[in-house]
C-alpha cells in the first residue's frame, strides 16, 4: 500500500540564524534519550517489515507459481481458459474481467468521490461537514461481505432494469452489446442481464468511494488559503475559485486517489463470488451475465484445487500482484510529478 | 491530552504486552482444558465442511445436539472442497455427496485420502431438484413436468427456449411463453452436479458428449463436480447459491439443480421429472424411499473403506415403479478412523455422539426438512461405521426406539411400503395436474385442459407446504402425506397402483380461457411475509414514537444546561 499525501510541498527554507561570530559555536551532542531511540528503532523496523513483507509475499508467489509456469509458459497470458488439471489454463479471459470490474468501479466512484470530496471541503456548512466525513468513515468501514450480500439480494434485481435500458439504447456501443437481447419480447428475463461485470463494479464502486474521497478532501483541503482568497478578490464566483484554485492545485490528489482506488478494486474478492456467474474467457460485454476476477477465481478454487491446480491459482495471483504493484507505483509517480499546487501558482 | 507522548507510548506497550500475556495465558488455558479425560459429557468443537446438498439436514442436527453442549461446526462449501480438506487434515469431518475420487474421468486431479484414515457414512436420503422460476401471464407456473432427455436438452444447451415443442410435449396444460431458458448451474466442486451429470451420461450419452465438446472440456467427459458451462449459463457458488439466484424476481425463465430442501426453504416449485414406469414425480419422503431401495449400497467388504456403503444409482434411474424419483441419492458422510495432527479421541467421542443423534431421533426430523429417512438396513450399518471413530463411546441403541418413520420390526421399509402412488394426472399424456410442487404446493397452476387434480381439497392439504408434508410422512400414515395425497386417494388405489381417471376429468375447457383463470393462492401460507414485516415495523414505529421525545428532550436539555 502507498499513502498518498500530497501538499506538503511548502516548508519554508529556514536560513541560519545570522548570529556573530565572536562566541565559538556551540558543540550539540546529540544525545538520544532511550525512549526516543527506541522509537526511532521502531518507526524504522516497521517501516523495514512493510517492505520485507511485499518482497516476502512476491518471491512466495514466484516460487508457488514456478511449477504451473513452467508448464504452461507463454500460453499463461494468451489462454480463454482455467482447466489446471489438463494443462490448459490462462489468465487472459480472467484478467479481462477483473481489469473491466475495477474499471466499472473506478469510472463510477470517481464523480461520485469528487462531488463528495469537492462539497465536504468547500460547500458544506461545518456540522454537516463532520457528519458526512464520519458517515464516509463509516462507508469504508463496512464489511465488504455486507455489501457483497446487499448487492446480491437487494441491487442486483434492480440494476437488471438499468442495464436492460443501456443494452437497448446503447447497445450498438460494443461494451454495451448483450447477446441474445431481444427487446422486443415482453417477456424476457432478466437473467440477460444479471450476475455481470457491471453489477459487481457498482457494488466494488462503493467500496471505493470512500477511499477515493478522503485522498480528495485531504488534498482539496490544503489548496493555499492565499490563493482561494486571490480568486475571490478577483471576482470569482465559487465555483471559478474551485475550478481555477482547488482542482489544479488537488489534480495529483485526483489521480493518485483514483489509481489508489483501482488498485483496491482490482482485489475485491467477496463481492465478485457470490455474484458473479464465473467464466473464464474474456467477456467483453459488461452488461451481459458472466465475468470473472483473479482474486475471484482463486477463492473460488483454492480449496477444491490439486498441488499443481494450486500451483496455477498462484500464477494468477502473482499476476495479479504485478499489475497492482504497477498501478499503484505508477499512482505515485504521478502524484510524485504533478507537484500539488504547481499549477496553481500561474 | 497533556501527557507527552513517549509516557504515553509507554504505557500503551505495557498494556499490549499486557494484553498478550492474558491472551496467552487464555490459549494455554484452553489448549490444556480439553486433554483431560474426555468423559461422556465433556465434548469439544470438531469442524466438519462439505456438500450443501445435506446441509439442509445436518445444519437441522448441529442445531438439534448444540442444547447438549456438543459443538459441530459445519460449513457447506461444497463436496469437492469438503474432500479436499478431509485429505488436508484441515477439517475433522466431511460431508460428500459422492466418494472420493481416486480415478477421475473429468480430467480433474486425483484425490488420494491417506488409507485407513476414513469411513464412508450415509446420512441423508433426498432427491436432486430442478427448481424453477416460470411464469405465464404473470401467473407463476407450479405444476412443470420435464422427461429426463428434455431437462438434459436444457442442461446442455439443446433446448434454448421455453416454448419449444419438446417442452410442450411434456405439459399440454400449458401455454409456455417465448422466453430463452436460463441453466443455474453450480461453479463450485459438487456432488450434486457429478451425480446429475453422472444421470445424464448415463440416460443420454449422445448429448452429454456433444455439449462436453461443445464446453471445451473433451476428451475427458466423465460425470464431474465442476459443471462445464457455455454462453447462456449462470453459475452460482452453492445449492443456496443457486436457490436464491433462482428466486429472485428478474430470474424469471431460469432453472437450477438443488436439493428439495432448498425449493421448499425457497417457497418455489420444482420440476416434475419423467420416470420410467411414464409418471412424472417429485421426490417427496416417500418417493425417495420407494426409489432407494433400487439404491445398490455396497456391503460386501466391511473393511475395505473404499467402497463399503457407497451407491449404485443406475438402478434408480429405471426402476419400473410408477412413485419411483431418478434423481434420488444418499449422501454421506466422511468419518475420520484415525487420529491425526488435529483430530484426536476427544473429537473422535463429540462426532460420534452427534453421528449418533444423526442416524436416530435425527431422522425423524428428515422428511420435514425435505429428506428422506435412512432405511433401518442403513442406520444398523452407519452405527457400527460410527464404532470406527477413535475415542467414539459406543451406544447400544435399542433401533425401535429411533422413532424413525421407515422402520417395522419386519425389516420392511414401512415408508416406501405405504408411499401413495402417482394420480392419473401425473401420467405421461394429454392429462396434467393442477396441484404445485415442491414449495409452493399451495399455488395451484390452471391448465387448459383440466384434468383429475385439482379439487378444492387437494389445495386446502398442500396448503401447509413443507410443514404439511413433513408432518404427515413421520406420523408415517398411511399415504396421506404431500402434495398428491388429496388427489391419489381419489383416482388411485394406493395397493394396487392402478389410477383411474374420474369420469369427466378430461372434458376440456376453452384453453383460451386457461391463462386468465383465477389465481388460487392460498392466504394460509405459514412463515415470514410482507404481513409480518408490515407488523414489525408498526411495532418499532411505536417503539421509536414512544423512545425518541424522551430521548430527545433529555439531549436537548443536557445541552442547554451547562
Amino acid at each position: 500500500m502507498t499513502t498518498v499525501t500530497p501538499g506538503f510541498g511548502r516548508t519554508v527554507a529556514h536560513t541560519a540564524p545570522q548570529g556573530s561570530d565572536q562566541r565559538p559555536r556551540r558543540q550539540l551532542v546529540d544525545t538520544k534519550a532511550p525512549a526516543e531511540k527506541a522509537f526511532l528503532g521502531l518507526t524504522r523496523g516497521s517501516a523495514l517489515v512493510v517492505l520485507a513483507v511485499i518482497a516476502l509475499v512476491g518471491i512466495f508467489l514466484t516460487i508457488k507459481a514456478v511449477p504451473a509456469l513452467k508448464v504452461a509458459k507463454f500460453s499463461f497470458l494468451t489462454t480463454q481458459a482455467w482447466q489446471p488439471d489438463i494443462h490448459r489454463f490462462g489468465i487472459a479471459g480472467i484478467m479481462t474481467g477483473t481489469i473491466l470490474i475495477a474499471l466499472v468501479a473506478v469510472v463510477i466512484a470517481v464523480p461520485v468521490a469528487l462531488g463528495l470530496a469537492l462539497y465536504i471541503t468547500e460547500v458544506a456548512p461545518a456540522r454537516i461537514k463532520r457528519t458526512l466525513v464520519s458517515l464516509v468513515d463509516l462507508m469504508a468501514a463496512v464489511p465488504s461481505v455486507v455489501y457483497g450480500l446487499w448487492a446480491l439480494l437487494f441491487l442486483q434485481g434492480r440494476v437488471v432494469g438499468v442495464s436492460r435500458w443501456i443494452a437497448t439504447w446503447f447497445g450498438w456501443i460494443p461494451l454495451f452489446h448483450v447477446n441474445g437481447a431481444d427487446p422486443s419480447n415482453p417477456v424476457q428475463s432478466g437473467t440477460l442481464y444479471s450476475a455481470s461485470t457491471f453489477i459487481v463494479g457498482i457494488a466494488v464502486s462503493l467500496m471505493v468511494i470512500p477511499i477515493l474521497c478522503s485522498v480528495m478532501r485531504e488534498t482539496f483541503s490544503q489548496a493555499p488559503l492565499g490563493e482561494r482568497e486571490g480568486a475571490y478578490a478577483l471576482g470569482a464566483t465559487r465555483w471559478g475559485m474551485i475550478r481555477s484554485v482547488v482542482l489544479p492545485f488537488g489534480k495529483g490528489g485526483i489521480i493518485g486517489g483514483t489509481m489508489l482506488g483501482l488498485g483496491r478494486a482490482l482485489g475485491e474478492t467477496i463481492v465478485v463470488i457470490l455474484i458473479i456467474s464465473p467464466v473464464y474467457n474474456a467477456n467483453l460485454h459488461i452488461l451481459q451475465s458472466g465475468g470473472n476476477s483473479v482474486s475471484g477465481l482463486i477463492a473460488n478454487l483454492y480449496s477444491e484445487s490439486s498441488a499443481f491446480g494450486t500451483s496455477a491459482l498462484m500464477a494468477a495471483g502473482l499476476a495479479l500482484f504485478a499489475l497492482t504493484l504497477t498501478i499503484n507505483f505508477a499512482a505515485s509517480a504521478v502524484v510524485a510529478r504533478s507537484r500539488s499546487g504547481a499549477e496553481s501558482d500561474a | 491530552m497533556t501527557t507527552d507522548p513517549y509516557t504515553r507510548i509507554a504505557r500503551m506497550l505495557r498494556a499490549t504486552a499486557l494484553a498478550v500475556a492474558a491472551t496467552a495465558l487464555a490459549l494455554v488455558v484452553c489448549v490444556a482444558g480439553p486433554s483431560g479425560p474426555a468423559g461422556a459429557t465433556s465434548y469439544v468443537p470438531v469442524t466438519g465442511d462439505g456438500s450443501s446438498w445435506s446441509a439442509g439436514a445436518l445444519d437441522q442436527w448441529i442445531a438439534d445436539v448444540h442444547a447438549d453442549g456438543i459443538q459441530i461446526n459445519y460449513t457447506s462449501d461444497g463436496s469437492t472442497t469438503g474432500r479436499n480438506n478431509f485429505i488436508t487434515g484441515q477439517s475433522d469431518f466431511a460431508a460428500s455427496d459422492i466418494p472420493f475420487q481416486t480415478n477421475p474421468g473429468d480430467g480433474s486431479a486425483p484425490e488420494h485420502p491417506q488409507a485407513g484414515s476414513y469411513a464412508y457414512m450415509p446420512i441423508t436420503a433426498g432427491g436432486t431438484v430442478f427448481m424453477y422460476n416460470l411464469k405465464i401471464n404473470g401467473q407463476r407456473v407450479t405444476n412443470l413436468r420435464l422427461s429426463g432427455a428434455n431437462i438434459t436438452k436444457i442442461f446442455t444447451g439443446a433446448i434454448s427456449n421455453w416454448d419449444d415443442p419438446a417442452l410442450a410435449a411434456d405439459n399440454p396444460g400449458l401455454q409456455l411463453p417465448n422466453q430463452s431458458i436460463v441453466p443455474v448451474v453450480r461453479s463450485d466442486g459438487s456432488g450434486t452436479s457429478f451425480e446429475f451429470t453422472q444421470w445424464m451420461i448415463s440416460q443420454n450419452p449422445g448429448l452429454w458428449n456433444s455439449y462436453c465438446s461443445k464446453a471445451g472440456r473433451a476428451p475427458a467427459c466423465g460425470s464431474t463436480s465442476f459443471y462445464p458451462t457455455v454462453t447462456g449459463m449462470i453459475a452460482q457458488n452453492g445449492d443456496l447459491g443457486v436457490a436464491s439466484y433462482v428466486s429472485q424476481a428478474f430470474a424469471s425463465g431460469s432453472i437450477g439443480y438443488v436439493n428439495y430442501y432448498y425449493a421448499l426453504a425457497s417457497h418455489f416449485p420444482v420440476v416434475q421429472l419423467l420416470n420410467s414406469a411414464g409418471y412424472y414425480t417429485e421426490p417427496t419422503p416417500q418417493n425417495v424411499a420407494v426409489s432407494l431401495l433400487q439404491d445398490k449400497v455396497d456391503t460386501t467388504d466391511v473393511n475395505n473403506p473404499a467402497l463399503y456403503l457407497t451407491q449404485q444409482l443406475q438402478g434408480v434411474y429405471t426402476d419400473p415403479d410408477p412413485r419411483t424419483y431418478p434423481l434420488s441419492s444418499y449422501g454421506y458422510l466422511i468419518l475420520p478412523t484415525k487420529v491425526g495432527s488435529s483430530f484426536s479421541t476427544a473429537k473422535g467421542s463429540t462426532l460420534a455422539a452427534f453421528a449418533y443423534y444423526s442416524m436416530c431421533q435425527g431422522q425423524q426430523q428428515s422428511a420435514a426438512l425435505g429428506y428422506s429417512p435412512m432405511p433401518i438396513n442403513l442406520v444398523e450399518a452407519s452405527f457400527a461405521q460410527i464404532a470406527k471413530i477413535p475415542g467414539a463411546n459406543v451406544q447400544s441403541i435399542n433401533i425401535q426406539g429411533c422413532n424413525n418413520p421407515t422402520f417395522t420390526p419386519t425389516g420392511v421399509n414401512l415408508l416406501a411400503q405405504t408411499a401413495p402412488y402417482p394420480p392419473a394426472c401425473d401420467k405421461q399424456g394429454p392429462t396434467q395436474c393442477t396441484t404445485g410442487t415442491g414449495g409452493a404446493v399451495a399455488v395451484v397452476t390452471p391448465v387448459s385442459r383440466t384434468s383429475t387434480a385439482g379439487p378444492s381439497s387437494t389445495t386446502a392439504t398442500g396448503a401447509a407446504g413443507a410443514a404439511g408434508a413433513a408432518a404427515a410422512s413421520t406420523a408415517a400414515g398411511g399415504g396421506t402425506a404431500g402434495s398428491s395425497s388429496a388427489a391419489t386417494s381419489q383416482t388411485c388405489d394406493p395397493t394396487t397402483g392402478a389410477c383411474t381417471p374420474t369420469s369427466g376429468s378430461t372434458g376440456s375447457a376453452d384453453p383460451s380461457l386457461a391463462p386468465t383463470a383465477e389465481t388460487a393462492t392460498l392466504a394460509t401460507a405459514t412463515g415470514w411475509s410482507t404481513t409480518q414485516t408490515l407488523l414489525l415495523l408498526i411495532g418499532l414505529v411505536l417503539l421509536a414514537l414512544m423512545l425518541v421525545p424522551g430521548l430527545m428532550s433529555r439531549r436537548l436539555e443536557r445541552k442547554r444546561s451547562p
